[in-house]
């Protein structure tokens, strides 16, 4: 299955524009939503924003296709850890790659998962490059995707026993006689 | 092996080299000479890092960083320190900022010539391999005069730097500038008006457009299939903010693009005259002041363990878009969480596109052409389903099979 076309907006939106819009769309962690500045050089000015959004697990996909709606949502990685009652994903993509200097927003999803429903819809179909970061998060914290084709262990060796979720940090987690210390 | 036949055989390529971050297996799926299909496996040689970061606190994993890539190191420190910077609210003097621009740029100055080195090797033009490597020892120097070190600089730390770029090493690097304006010329026409480089880089390992967006590839790689995609433009941080950068696309230079092996060479040997253009800048608008936010580092740390947030950092290495996020937790000494995401781990998802329809003896030159390390084809292992037999092919017979494509180019 070939997935369809991509291709970079030229219609800039301004991140307050794009914040708005969120905050409009998904009030319940409306609050949470922040636009972070990022300065640098000798005048040392706002080079470019981010933009951190928190969202229900229900309404990921919407939000997903939200963003989608306003540029190609290109992916950069998926990040996590484990805060107890949940697995806890940050998704960091970012649009307005093309868009130009310094009009790229970067824009970082984070997700509750909790730990009694670890399934998380795959966005496979949508981006395929986000391929290997699903599948390291299934082999690190035991996070399932649905719709994922491939579902292999792509970091962890072949041999590996798959009830070790090596970055989670409950009972399914590395004990410490699995740890070998090198020094 | 017969093509035609309408079947497949399925030839691993790995395991891999210790020395690079992203070791690779690659397992190709050939009819004849004709490749079909591949898979990726990474993963032969994950150390953990981010596991053994979380008992490290942010200045150890420094020097922990520093250790994910061998060429790249500086890259890593930055994009890691940057991170660190975000989630604790750390503004970095000008003069450090210029000095961490200065030493990325010369970074990648070394990586792009190893690369287009190690690109001639491939196909058999040792000549242009070997000048690529006396090009690259004068950056090696200067880096050495500024650092102390050849690789692993130790050069970068949270809050700014822990050298500085004294009267005599600015001689050096306005000796290198002169020195690559003169030389690197020659290089850069041995290779792309050669017939031969041109016949064996033209059409082969073709990323379109489309799929370079939807696989989210990176650096070199989306802008050799014409995208313009520079982090150090669209995202601008330290001295790059006061800089105007345009993104090296081959269209601008070539008025065509074919996203194959020849349009990422070109941005690459490109960009090496766009690096010391901006080394040349920097240096010019190189300001007075401080080193670092806080020299101290007892009370460094100490704010360090004080800070609570994530902090997020993208920035351009010379293989793409380096990606660090990071989690510090108030009152703790060691950082919560880390991750990195290295360029590689994004372009090789493209590989199998690339791979598709070429020949397996261009699948050297197509595995190099993201520029991971062309070492990670320690061993392929060439098996026949039919009859179960299996038998080795060594790396050297791999480059010995790409150098005969050329030999027979060549037509001797």
């Amino acid at each position: 299955m070939k997935p369809r076309c991509a291709e970079y907006t030229e219609e800039y939106v301004s991140p307050d524009k794009v914040l708005s819009l969120l905050r409009r769309k998904f009030r319940k962690t409306a609050d949470s939503m922040e636009l972070r500045d990022y300065k640098g050089g000798a005048g040392n000015e706002t080079a470019y924003q981010c933009l951190w959004v928190q969202v229900e697990k229900q309404r990921f996909l919407d939000l997903v296709d939200a963003l989608r709606e306003i540029d190609f949502l290109h992916f950069q990685i998926t990040s996590g850890d484990d805060i107890g009652e949940a697995v806890q994903l940050n998704y960091h993509f970012s649009i307005f790659r093309c868009a130009g200097r310094g009009k790229r927003l970067g824009v970082t999803v984070t997700v509750d998962v909790p730990k009694d429903d670890l399934v998380m819809p795959s966005l496979w179909s949508r981006i395929p490059g986000i391929e290997y970061s699903e599948r390291e998060i299934r082999e690190m914290f035991g996070v399932d995707f649905d719709g994922l084709p491939n579902k292999a262990l792509v970091f962890l060796p072949e041999d590996w026993n798959e009830d070790i979720k090596p970055w989670r940090r409950d009972e399914t987690g590395p004990r410490p006689e699995d740890i070998r210390e090198l020094s | 092996m017969a093509e035609g036949l309408n079947k497949t055989y399925k030839v691993p390529i790995g395991p891999v080299h210790v020395g690079l971050k992203e070791p690779i297996t690659a397992w190709l799926d050939v009819d004849g000479e004709r490749i079909k299909g591949a898979t990726i496996r990474p993963g032969a040689i994950h150390r953990g890092i981010e596991f053994m970061a979380r008992d490290r606190n942010p200045i150890q994993i420094i020097y922990l960083a520093e250790r994910i890539c061998g060429i790249c190191s500086f890259a890593h420190i930055v994009a890691f320190v940057r991170a660190v910077e975000d989630a604790a609210r750390i503004e970095v003097p000008a003069r450090a900022q210029y000095i961490r621009t200065i030493v990325l740029e010369l970074e990648r100055i070394h990586s792009h010539i190893l690369w287009a080195g190690v690109a001639c090797y491939t196909f058999g033009y040792d000549s242009a391999f070997n000048l690529g490597m006396i090009l690259r020892e004068k950056v090696m120097d200067v880096l050495e005069a500024l650092t102390g070190n050849r690789v692993n600089y130790g050069t970068g730390t949270v809050g700014g730097v822990r050298r500085d770029i004294t009267p005599a090493v600015g001689k050096v690097i306005r000796e290198m500038i002169d020195f690559y304006k003169n030389e690197f010329g020659v290089f850069y026409d041995v290779v792309t008006d050669d017939p031969i480089a041109k016949a064996r880089m033209r059409d082969v390992g073709v990323l379109s457009k489309e799929d370079a967006i939807a696989y989210c590839a990176l650096g070199p790689t989306v802008r050799g299939s014409g995208l313009r995609v520079d982090l150090r433009w669209s995202s601008p941080y330290e001295a790059y903010c006061d800089m105007d950068i345009k993104p090296v696309v081959p269209q601008d230079y070539t008025g065509e693009v074919y996203g194959d092996v020849f349009d990422r060479f070109l941005v690459r040997v490109l960009e090496v005259y766009q690096s010391l253009e901006i080394i040349e800048n920097a240096m010019a608008g190189l300001p007075s002041g401080d080193l670092m936010w806080e020299p101290k580092l007892p009370k460094l740390l100490n704010y360090l363990k004080q800070a609570d947030g994530t902090g997020l950092s993208s920035i351009e290495a010379p293989r793409g878009d380096d990606t660090h996020a990071i989690r510090l937790t108030g009152g703790q000494d060691n950082i919560t969480w880390w991750k990195v995401r290295a360029p590689t781990y994004s372009n090789a998802v493209s590989w199998p596109i690339m791979f598709m329809d070429n020949e397996l003896a261009d699948s050297p030159l197509i595995i190099n052409s993201i520029d991971p390390c062309i070492s990670c084809m320690e061993r392929m292992v060439v098996t026949d389903r039919s009859t179960g037999s299996g038998n080795i092919v060594t790396k050297s017979e791999l480059i010995e099979r790409c150098r005969d494509k050329t030999r027979r180019m060549m037509g001797s």
